[in-house]
């Protein structure tokens, strides 16, 4: 370990996120490969290490002999200090070296508010954040992740993104760089063949013109670049690879368990859920397949705790033959099973039967919306009934805490609506009391999480308003000013934060100059409440000449062109708009098993959809 | 069933993992190597595994006891050669041996200190070592509540010896470790910074040895 590390270490809070050396974690010999890849997440280590997608990728990656792909995390502020002091630049876990040096740099772009992290990120490296100021091949900096879905307002910063699942893109990426760099040849020359790869959008080959209102007018692709760029998926999740191993953390972290991932894609179709559409098409990993995976990563982890993960779990069809297979082990080796994001109407009897063997927590529900009215709005295709009839269940079960999500500001929404959540979370609170089952002795705990909505891309609220922060304000008022129950506690979001998340979600390119501005008046870690100066943001937005209200308050219409309209995510437009003319009337769309709703995703996987 | 104490070195960056975190990765390891323990009964059954003694975040260690039990009657060398197939990088089962000793008879450390010579002298650090009035300030409890107390360092410290290490100064030194009290390299090198009026940091600090009240070795 350097010296100049192992004396500032001392220092810092949790000096384990710094010092890599985790069992499993992949150590290699440099001088046999000819890809150094910099995996980075730009949150803290306690986040990073917690997210699935980066440890199947990581473990992908390095499957290659001629790739070592390492980990790096945003260093919190106080180690931020200490290494801009000493000199020391941003390194990679596993070799400790400086990922400047490296040939690609790859940041998973999971939360709009991650941003600022990644520029800081770049430049604690000891890189130019914009793209076009790092002028040789190597680094090749890409994103990947959900946001890419609308990459623009970070588009200045990144020389390519990749679109979609990445198990096989990004083998294909590395590849051509491979090729590349043995030629020779200059970023320019490889960015242009990398943007011939299905799913890479190289924004640099973009140009950009507006109209006298502000809005985009249009996005012109440059050296042949492809209009539009689809999003890449893996067709049959049992054949895709699948890690054996997870790197285990030395410290707690968030999500501390073995993840399994059981179907990608969602059946529900709910409109405010960006992940409902932009992971279609439905497939389904079989349970003989995600049992002896379990077991595999139980065994070289030691983990005694596996979680089953998804969009909907109870959603997935063979849920039930799933935790058989893995209860006939998991009782023995005292492993506990976690099911999280079950939904109300489908959650049985059996099915909490089997998890209440184990170890048991809290439950959560979503119903989203406090009327009927407003979830037929949102699609959520959730009834009072089927809570209140699921809270029985639960309560006959032992459970005595629920906690509910909402959101507030949904399109439509009136005070009604925003009492009925009160309302709704009233009613399992008499249901416990009128239980017969009821645990004894214990007192109902009833949480109410309210967050604010913030319409997506690639949603059918893709063209709505975000309420005003004034706004959602007096609405949080509102639902504290009616909670009809002392049993209901009631939690919300902060209104700054989603309000950025608002700007982001739906930004275009000219807000790279926001982040930048903003990054250099310190801003980082947004995501973070102690973290987030929302007037340093508001000082840039006014530096920058621009109007966050544009972009997160405005009603766009059906036939503006968006920043995200040259990237296909599968669900194609016209769907969009009839979901969300749907949404006026209150009109629901049945799911997609009763139902084909023809959204189109399943042209990505040729034409299969759920088989 | 029996009673097994391992002795576990951790050097290099894993000295940065907190006593509290080795706990778990304790567990994991002994899941991994599939050593069949006895786990404690109760509303949340764990696997038995017990440090003896609370090490510092930052210091490194030639043997650290811990306390397990076995179900069955796999050997003891069979528990020390899975686990060390199944260790994270610096950890090390150095021995596993029936425990003689009683955890409650630790009374004495013997500690590695490094320091750099650009930071302190040799003849800076005998001369606060022997003045007599090295003090620090460690957390302590007075009636239920933590206040901060002032504590004489300089009686605490049973012997010690120096010597030039190329860049650095070696100070091997004995405190007091235990249940009832104890002081670490890192507050006697507090104490020293407050004696001299600078900041000196140890380079490094590893723990050598646990004695009994009489001075003999721990086992």
């Amino acid at each position: 370990m350097d010296r100049k590390l192992e004396r500032i270490l001392p220092l810092v809070q949790k000096p384990a996120r710094y010092t890599g050396g985790e069992l499993n974690s992949v150590i290699k010999d440099k001088n046999k490969v000819d890809i150094r890849f910099a995996f980075c997440f730009p949150d803290s280590y306690e986040i990073g290490m917690s997210h699935l997608g980066m440890k199947i990728l990581y473990s992908a990656a390095n499957e290659r002999d001629d790739t070592w792909c390492e980990r790096v995390f945003a260093p919190w502020d106080d180690m931020e200090e200490q290494m801009r002091r000493n000199n020391i630049p941003l390194y990679a876990l596993e070799s400790g070296d400086p990922i400047k040096d490296f040939d690609i740099i790859g940041f998973t772009l999971q939360y709009e508010l991650c941003y600022t992290n990644v520029l800081n990120m770049l430049d604690l490296a000891g890189l130019p954040v914009r793209a076009s100021d790092r002028k040789g091949l190597s680094p090749i900096v890409m994103g990947g992740g959900p946001c890419v879905c609308n990459p623009e307002p970070v588009a200045e910063f990144f020389d390519l993104f990749s679109l979609g699942e990445g198990e096989e893109v990004n083998s294909e990426i590395m590849d051509l760089y491979k090729e590349h760099k043995k030629r020779g040849s200059s970023k320019e020359e490889f960015l242009t063949d990398a943007a011939k790869i299905p799913g890479v959008y190289v924004p640099s080959l973009y140009k950009t013109e507006y109209n006298a209102d502000g809005t985009l007018k249009d996005i012109i692709p440059c050296e042949g670049a492809p209009e539009t760029v689809t999003k890449r998926i893996i067709s049959d999740l049992d054949k895709v690879f699948y890690p054996d191993n997870f790197v285990v953390p030395f410290i707690d972290v968030v999500h501390d368990r073995v993840t399994h991932e059981i179907f990608r894609g969602c059946i529900r179709g709910c409109r405010f859920c960006q992940a409902g559409f932009i992971y279609r098409p439905i497939r389904e990993k079989s349970p003989d397949v995600i049992n002896e995976q379990c077991k595999t990563l139980c065994k070289n982890t030691g983990y005694d705790e596996i979680s089953l993960c998804s969009l909907s779990s109870s959603d997935y069809t063979k849920i039930e033959e799933l935790l058989s297979k893995l209860l006939d082990w998991t009782g023995d080796e005292k492993v506990n099973i976690a099911l999280p994001s079950l939904r109300v109407d489908n959650f049985s009897e059996e099915l909490v039967k089997k998890l209440t063997g184990v170890r048991r927590s809290g439950l959560t529900f979503a119903p989203e919306a406090g009327t009927q009215r407003m979830r037929d709005v949102i699609n959520k295709n959730v009834t009072e009934e089927e809570l209140i009839e699921t809270a029985n269940i639960a309560f006959s079960n032992g459970y005595s805490a629920v906690k509910l999500y909402f959101m507030l500001g949904l399109p439509t929404e009136t005070d009604e609506d925003v009492e009925g959540i009160g309302l709704l979370a009233k009613k399992v609170v008499d249901a416990f009391y009128m239980n017969p089952d009821k645990p004894k002795g214990r007192g109902v705990n009833v949480g109410i999480s309210a967050s604010s909505f913030v319409p997506k891309p690639f949603t059918p609220f893709q063209w709505e308003p975000q309420a005003t922060p004034d706004e959602l304000a007096q609405k949080q008022e509102h639902l504290k000013n009616t909670l009809p129950s002392k049993k209901i506690n009631v939690s919300f979001h902060n209104i700054p934060t989603s309000f950025l998340e608002g700007v982001f979600a739906r930004g275009d390119r000219r807000l790279s100059d926001v982040i930048e501005c903003a990054w250099k008046k310190g801003c980082r870690f947004d995501g973070w409440g102690d973290k987030f100066m929302f007037d340093k943001w508001q000082e840039s937005f006014v530096d920058c000449g621009i109007s966050p209200e544009f972009y997160a308050n405005r009603r766009r219409e059906y036939d503006e062109k968006l920043p995200w309209d040259h990237l296909d995510f599968g669900v194609s437009k016209a769907f969009l708009m009839k979901e969300s003319k749907k949404s006026y009337n209150a009109e629901t769309t049945p799911h997609c098993r009763i139902k084909c709703a023809g959204c189109s995703a399943n042209k990505l996987n040729g034409g299969k959809c759920d088989v | 069933m029996y009673d097994l104490r391992l002795y576990i070195s951790k050097k290099g960056r894993i000295k940065f993992v907190s006593h509290l975190d080795m706990f778990r990765l304790m567990q994991r390891a002994v899941r991994r190597a599939e050593i069949p323990l006895w786990y404690t009964e109760g509303f949340n059954p764990h696997p038995y595994i017990s440090f003896l003694l609370a090490l510092s975040l930052g210091v490194e260690s030639e043997g650290e006891p811990v306390d397990i039990k076995i179900l069955g009657d796999m050997s003891p060398q069979e528990v020390k050669d899975r686990l060390n197939r199944c260790m994270p990088e610096g950890l090390y089962v150095e021995s596993a041996v029936k425990p003689f000793n009683k955890s409650a008879e630790i009374a004495y450390g013997t500690y590695k200190v490094l320091y750099s010579k650009e930071d302190i002298s040799e003849n800076e650090l005998f001369e606060a070592l022997t003045s007599g009035s090295l003090t620090c300030e460690k957390s302590g409890k007075s009636g239920g509540k933590k206040v901060m107390k002032t504590v004489d360092v300089s009686q605490h410290i049973k012997s010690f010896k120096l010597s030039s290490e190329n860049e650095d100064i070696g100070l091997e030194v004995v405190l007091p470790a235990g249940s009832t009290f104890n002081l670490n390299p890192i507050q006697l090198s507090q104490a020293v910074s407050g004696y001299l009026g600078k900041e000196v940091v140890p380079v490094s600090v590893i723990r050598t040895a646990l004695h009994t009240e009489d001075m003999t070795g721990f086992y």
